[in-house]
Parts: structure tokens; sequence; C-alpha cells
């Protein structure tokens, strides 16, 4: 039987058959609503009860709810990909930068325990991104919903002590989003949700810092409607989310914009990897996807404090469009490809006879 | 009492240069980061502004009131960790916890320890086991000091200190060598037999890689070549494909800071292209040494030539520093000695005994010590003033990392062994027989 991938993100579940140079079948969002009554979750688009929560199973990349994770995993392997219990097969996560210990072996013992599955291997989403680009060496930007990993990598493995972890993301760029909206709209009321995929489809990056703060004073305004109707205008509202990734200081944050923490990064890295290192940049996560982002970032890049010019990686013709958005998962599944044939992984034995602490020796 | 497997030790070695920490039995630290941390002083009378600082660094079992220094100290915002550190901000001065080696601001160092746990670790320390690395001359008062903050401040459940030569000779698996432990700060040689420390043996010299970094900047801003931090510029496109450095001015930027980022910049420098020589430096011979160029983050291309090989041997021959212009004195430059006379004089304070075992197992740690060459050059010179009998062997690992963090390692692997689980200082123990009982049991 072939592996399962699976990636969740704080925004996003993408889950799968390994299948290297396809999109991962299944995207399903990880927020979830918990139905008070039984205690019974739905995943995905539960039905509206008066009684509802929001869950948020996947907080800042790590899994903040696991009963929410387990409703949310049942759901995916059972009903979506066809599992049969009894008869589970091989799983491979990806999973963030700085994953504590506990973490890992909170889910090794969930997939062992609970859903007794045969075979498990955990790798991490930036080696998995270059792998999908066909590299072994190079710095990973990962701008995901709920954070942003910047990590060199060099042979596949992570050079921990120059990565660096923000625990900014989507999420945060919405909220800006919603408040600027909401100052150019002041009698509307408008949601969270609905900010969301507004951001989704009019968020644009200006070509540059002196054509942003252009737009600020002359802009065209464009009409959306909600879906309860109401209808607002956006102008230079949409700029300003792919902005704030140059320039923090927006978001109220005291940090520099992205292209120079990549700089900064690879500066605590040997200095005789730095040009394998910035030559071989990748963007991924879905806030990376944003029109005219990787533009900015290759402008921004050629202006930076560092004399190696750094410069993104063209993906293979063979992968598919948005390789961006689902890189991690297209990398798990090229290693599930080679780690599982090789019995690299954790096997049920082993966990039975060692216990949850097994997978930080097999898998790194 | 603690499972090697089930809770995972954090071993922790504060250096006065860097901070490594992470978790027992991985084969190297998770969080590295510079001991020095940035500082605003927030200039409020009123210090109600920082609860929440005061209220984490106010000893609980001590309310007295808190003296003025006290207040002052609550009174500015610490920022730490590379990523803070990077950050250019106004009047932010970089300073360290560290004076001459011993810790004098305990409050920066709670500080940094809080860094290492919340923010690089991502660990809850009240469930972790610690181990601590201290310096192989550590008093009475700064262990108990240490013992204090770990168990009141962040509670864990147990402790023990080792001392850095002692991890050293673990890592490489032996219970009696000679450390020699070239870091940051300083550098260290210390004889440990069985397992502990030759107090009366340990030599000290304050050169250590941050002091070479400074004689490398100062060589050459002596020969005119300017190092630009990479706050202070920009470039800025003039034509397609051609760029041109704008100079961005920061008045309010501190000096101390302007010198940490300057001196990141020298120290790559030093480590790229530093060579120790193979015989004693002297001006005339090394002046014709073809250059190597270097690119500094700016464009700019520099030549290095002779100080690649003067800057490594003021290891060897520390009063080299005092020809570089700019380089002060040492407070006693009778004291300060080479590599090699400090060994010899390390050894001499053993016993008789145990000199041959000694000369045969000489160990180097340290950042510093893997610079090129410097292994074959100390084993020249020792060969030459040892005497005859002895059979002189510096073993160091080839790879730069096991030597940079060969402290952190060795504690990796104490804390990771089966049989150390029982020497934990738990924290049942400290409640009952207090902090002096740390002597006991951590010797």
């Amino acid at each position: 039987m072939e592996a399962v991938v699976v990636d969740y993100g704080s925004k996003l579940l993408k889950a799968g058959i390994a299948s290297p140079d396809q999109d991962p079948p299944y995207i399903i969002p990880t927020k979830m609503k918990r139905v008070l009554e039984e205690g019974e979750e739905a995943g995905g688009d539960g039905t509206g009860n008066d009684e509802e929560v929001m869950v948020d199973t996947v907080v800042r990349g790590f899994v903040s709810d696991w009963d929410a994770m387990e409703d949310l995993l049942h759901h995916v392997l059972y009903t979506n990909i066809g599992w049969e219990i009894g008869d589970e097969g091989q799983i491979l996560f990806t999973e963030p930068l700085f994953t504590p210990k506990y973490l890992r072996e909170q889910l090794v013992q969930l997939m062992f325990e609970t859903f007794n599955v045969s075979g498990f291997y955990a790798s991490e989403q930036a080696v998995l991104s270059l792998y999908a680009v066909g590299r072994i060496s190079g710095c990973t930007i990962d701008i995901g919903h709920g954070k942003i990993d910047v990590a060199p990598v060099c042979e596949g493995a992570v050079h921990h002590i120059a990565s660096k972890r923000f625990e900014t993301g989507g999420v945060d760029l919405t909220n800006l989003l919603a408040q600027e909206l909401q100052k150019s709209n002041p009698s509307v009321n408008i949601d969270i949700s609905d900010v969301e995929k507004i951001k989704e489809l009019y968020a644009k990056c200006a070509s540059d810092q002196i054509e942003f703060e252009k737009m600020q004073n002359s802009y065209l305004p464009e009409q959306h409607t909600l879906p309860d109707g109401q209808v607002i205008t956006i102008g230079k509202e949409r700029y300003i989310v792919g902005e704030a990734l140059f320039q923090p200081q927006i978001l109220g944050l005291e940090e520099y914009g992205i292209v120079e923490q990549l700089v900064s990064s690879v500066s605590n890295v040997a200095s005789e990897y730095h040009r394998q290192l910035l030559e071989n940049t990748m963007l991924c996560g879905g806030t990376a996807a944003m029109t005219g982002f990787e533009k900015r970032f290759q402008s921004e890049a050629n202006v930076s404090a560092s004399a190696i010019r750094p410069a993104l990686v063209k993906p293979p013709e063979y992968m598919p469009e948005n390789l961006a958005r689902n890189s991690a998962w297209m990398g798990g599944a090229i290693l599930a490809k080679v780690v599982f044939p090789q019995n690299q992984h954790v096997t049920k034995g082993e966990y039975d006879e060692t216990g949850p602490s097994i997978v930080h020796k097999k898998c790194f | 009492m603690y499972g090697g497997d089930e809770v995972s030790a954090i071993v922790v070695d504060l250096g006065s240069y860097s901070c490594k920490a992470g978790y027992a039995g991985e084969d190297a630290p998770k969080a590295v980061f510079p001991s020095a941390v940035g500082s605003i002083d927030q200039m409020e009378v009123d210090t109600e502004a920082n609860p929440e600082k005061e209220a984490d660094t106010q000893d609980p079992k001590n309310n007295a009131k808190p003296s003025d220094a006290d207040k002052s100290k609550a009174n500015r915002k610490l920022y730490v960790g590379t990523q803070a550190l990077d950050y250019r901000r106004d009047h932010m001065e970089v300073i360290s916890p560290f004076k001459d080696g011993v810790v004098v601001d305990w409050d920066m160092v709670d500080n940094i320890w809080n860094h290492a746990f919340r923010q690089r670790l991502l660990i809850d320390p009240k469930e972790h086991p610690m181990l601590l690395a201290e310096p192989s001359i550590n008093t009475a008062q700064q262990r108990e000091k240490a013992a204090e903050v770990m168990f009141e401040n962040y509670k864990v459940p147990a402790l023990f200190l080792a001392k850095n030569a002692v991890l050293t000779s673990f890592a490489s698996g032996r219970s009696t060598s000679l450390v020699v432990d070239s870091g940051g700060g300083s550098t260290v040689v210390a004889a440990v037999h069985d397992g502990y420390v030759l107090q009366k043996a340990v030599a000290t010299s304050p050169i250590g890689g941050e002091f070479l970094t400074d004689c490398m900047m100062k060589s050459l801003e002596s020969k005119g070549i300017v190092i630009k931090p990479r706050y202070s510029f920009k470039k800025k496109e003039i034509s397609p494909g051609e760029y041109k450095i704008v100079d961005l001015d920061f008045p309010n930027t501190t000096e101390s800071y302007r010198l940490f980022c300057t001196r990141a910049i020298a120290g790559d420098i030093k480590e790229s292209v530093s060579r120790v020589p193979d015989s004693s430096y002297d001006e005339a011979s090394y002046a014709n040494v073809p250059m190597t160029s270097y690119e500094l983050p700016d464009g700019q291309t520099i030549e290095i030539g002779a100080d690649r090989f003067k800057v490594p041997d003021i290891l060897f021959n520390p009063s080299l520093a005092l020809t570089i212009p700019g380089i002060e004195g040492f407070s006693d430059p009778a004291s300060v000695k080479g590599l090699p006379q400090m060994v010899l004089e390390s050894i001499n304070k053993c016993d008789v005994d145990i000199r041959r075992e000694l000369f045969s197992s000489i160990l180097l740690a340290g950042g510093t010590s893997s610079m090129q060459q410097l292994k074959e050059r100390l084993e020249k010179e020792l060969m030459e003033d040892a005497p005859q009998a002895a059979r002189v062997k510096v073993l160091a690992s080839g790879n730069a990392i096991e030597r940079r963090f060969s402290v952190w390692i060795g504690g990796s692997i104490l804390a990771s062994l089966g049989s150390f689980q029982q020497m934990w200082f738990s924290k049942a123990e400290y409640e009952e027989h207090g902090v002096s009982y740390i002597h006991r049991k951590c010797p």
C-alpha cells in the first residue's frame, strides 16, 4: 500500500497518498466547529449551530487541541483516503522548525496507539520544500498562516542554530487588513472569515517601497460585495498586506523585513556555504503566493546588505503550477517514496519496544 | 530518580561569548546565541513601569527593599538573542553579564536562560532536570547563586553543576587529560584527573576569540580599511544591474552597538582567513606573503596579507598584540603567557606521576581552537620544551562544530548516562538541606 503524507498547517491540512508530482488530493481547513451537545465535532464544513465553538486545531504551526486533531485525522484517513480499520498503512508527517520534543512524542503516540499505523516518519517542512524543487541545499522561507520559518538547509540537514522562527503569519496580516478596512469603511461590519477571503482575492505587493508610498495617496478603489450583501471599497489597503512582510513596523514589530532576516540568518552559517544557500532560496507557504510577492522579494534582495545576491530557485517544469503553496506536502511525497521502502521509518514493533522517544532517534 | 529516556535533561553552557543550550542526548545544541544582551535604559523613576520584570527577578525569599542598584536594573529593557540583537534600536547598549570571566549581573543571566528555555527550546523548565556547565575555577558564592536562581525562579526538578574541563574530557572519552579551552572570552588550561579538575593546576589568560577579533579589526583599520556594519548602508540601483552603496545615518546608535556589529563581520574575516604560522611570527619574513581576498557585505573586496598569520600568533606570543595600533596593553602584562607556556606551567603544578599521562592527552576545545594549523604548531612548540622522555600528543576533533561545542557535548553525554541519574541535586534535597548542599553533591 502506498504511504500517506500529511502536512498540517495553522489554516489548512494537506493530505493524500504520496504522489510526488501532483497536488495534494485533500486540502481541508483545520479550523473546526465543535457541536457542544454530544461533544462530537464535524471536520471542515460543519452544520451551523447556535452552540458551536470554533476550535483552532493547529496554532502557530503546532498542534494545540489533540482531540480535534484526532477527529480531523480520523475523518481524513478513513473517510477521504479510504483506509480501513485494521489495515492501516504507513504515514509521513511534516513538522515546523523548533518543534518541541514532547509534541513529536505525542504525535507518534497518537498514530501508533489510536490509529494503529504500521509505519511512521516525520520530517521538517524546510527540508521537504527543497526536495520538491529538486535540491538538498538551500534556504527555505516558509510564510504560513501562523508562522514564518527561515531555515538554511545544508545537504538535507537544517542548520538549527542559524534558523529563525517568527510568530507572525497570514493570520496577523488578515487582522491588519480587517483593521484597515474597518477604518475606511466604518459603517460596515466585516466578519473575519470574509476578510480572509478578501485578502486572498485582492492582496498585492507593491513593486517597491516608493511605489507603496505613492499608492497610499492615489489608488483605484474597487467595490466588493460581501456575502451578506454589504458593499465595501478596497483601495490602498490591498498593498499594506504585502508591505507588512517587508516593513514589519506596520504590524508593530521591532524586526527587519523578510529579506534582511534571510541575510542575517545565512550570515550565521560558515562562509563557505553562503553562496550555495543564498543562490538557492525557496519561497513557500500560502502567503508567499501573493501577487507580486516574488518580484518584490527579488528586487529587495538585489539591494540587500549582502555581497552575494539572494536568488530564487526555479521550480522544475514537471511540477504543478502553485508549487509554493503545497511544496512541503510534495516534498513529503518524494521522501515517502525513499524512506518507507528502505525501512528507515519507525515500525510498530520498534514503537512497542522503545516507546514514543524512538521518534527522536529515527526521524531527523 | 529520573529515567534517561522519558524525561530529557537540558544542558546549558553559558560562556562569556555565547550561550549554548539543548536537549541531552543530542549531538549539538539547538540554541546558540550571544551572551551579550541589548539594553535600553527606560529612564523612568517609577519602578511600577516594569512590574513583570521585577516579579520575575526578585528573589521571593528575600523581601528586603530593592537597593538603588536593583532599581536602576529594573528600569532597563533587555533584548536577548540573535533576532533581538540584530535589530538596530536607538540608544540600545550592548552589555555582557560577565566581567573577567565571572558573572556580575545575575538579572541578565536570568533573562538569557529564560530566552533559551522559552523562546528557543520552547520548553517548560519545571519539567526538565538541568545540567549547567560552570568555569573550571568557580567560587562557592557563584555556584550557590546559580543554584538559587535555577530552583527559585525556574523551579527545576533537579540540577547539576559540572566543570567545563571535565565535560570536555568526557566528550573525548577520557577521564584524565589536560584541557586547553580557547573560547570567546578567555583561554583556560586545566588538568583533569579521574574526572576532577586539579584546582591548583588551572591557568587562565584573557586572550580569547574576542580579543583576536579586536586585533584583526584594529589592524585592518590601521591599514585604512573601513568595515561598515550591515545596518549602516543600503544599496541603490542606479541603472539596471548596477548598484551604488548609500550610507544611512542613525545618530542615536550607541558606540557599543556599532562595535558589536563591526566585530561580527571582523570575526567572520578572522575565521575565514586566519592560519597559525608554522613558527614564530616576525614582520620581516611575512612582509611579502601573498594576499587573500575577502568580500565585505557592502561589496568591497579587501586584501589581507600578513595579518592572517599575525593575529593567530598572538595566542603563542601575546606581546605581538601590543604592536597593533589601538590595542591597549593588558592590566598585568607579566601574567599573560602564550599557550605553550600555560600548558607547561599547568602540567608542572601537577603530581609527577600523572604528568606523562597529561602530556599524551592534551585536548583542544573552544571556537578559537579550530584555527587552522593550531594543533600542529602547539604540538611542535610543546615537543621542544617538554622533558625528553615525555610523549606529547595534542588531540582535537576534526570537526569544527565538535570543537566549538565540546563542553556542551560532554554535558549531553553525561546527562544521558544511566549511571548519572542518581547524582542529580534534586529539588527535595535543596529544600531540605539548603543551597550550600550543592558543594557536596557537585564536587
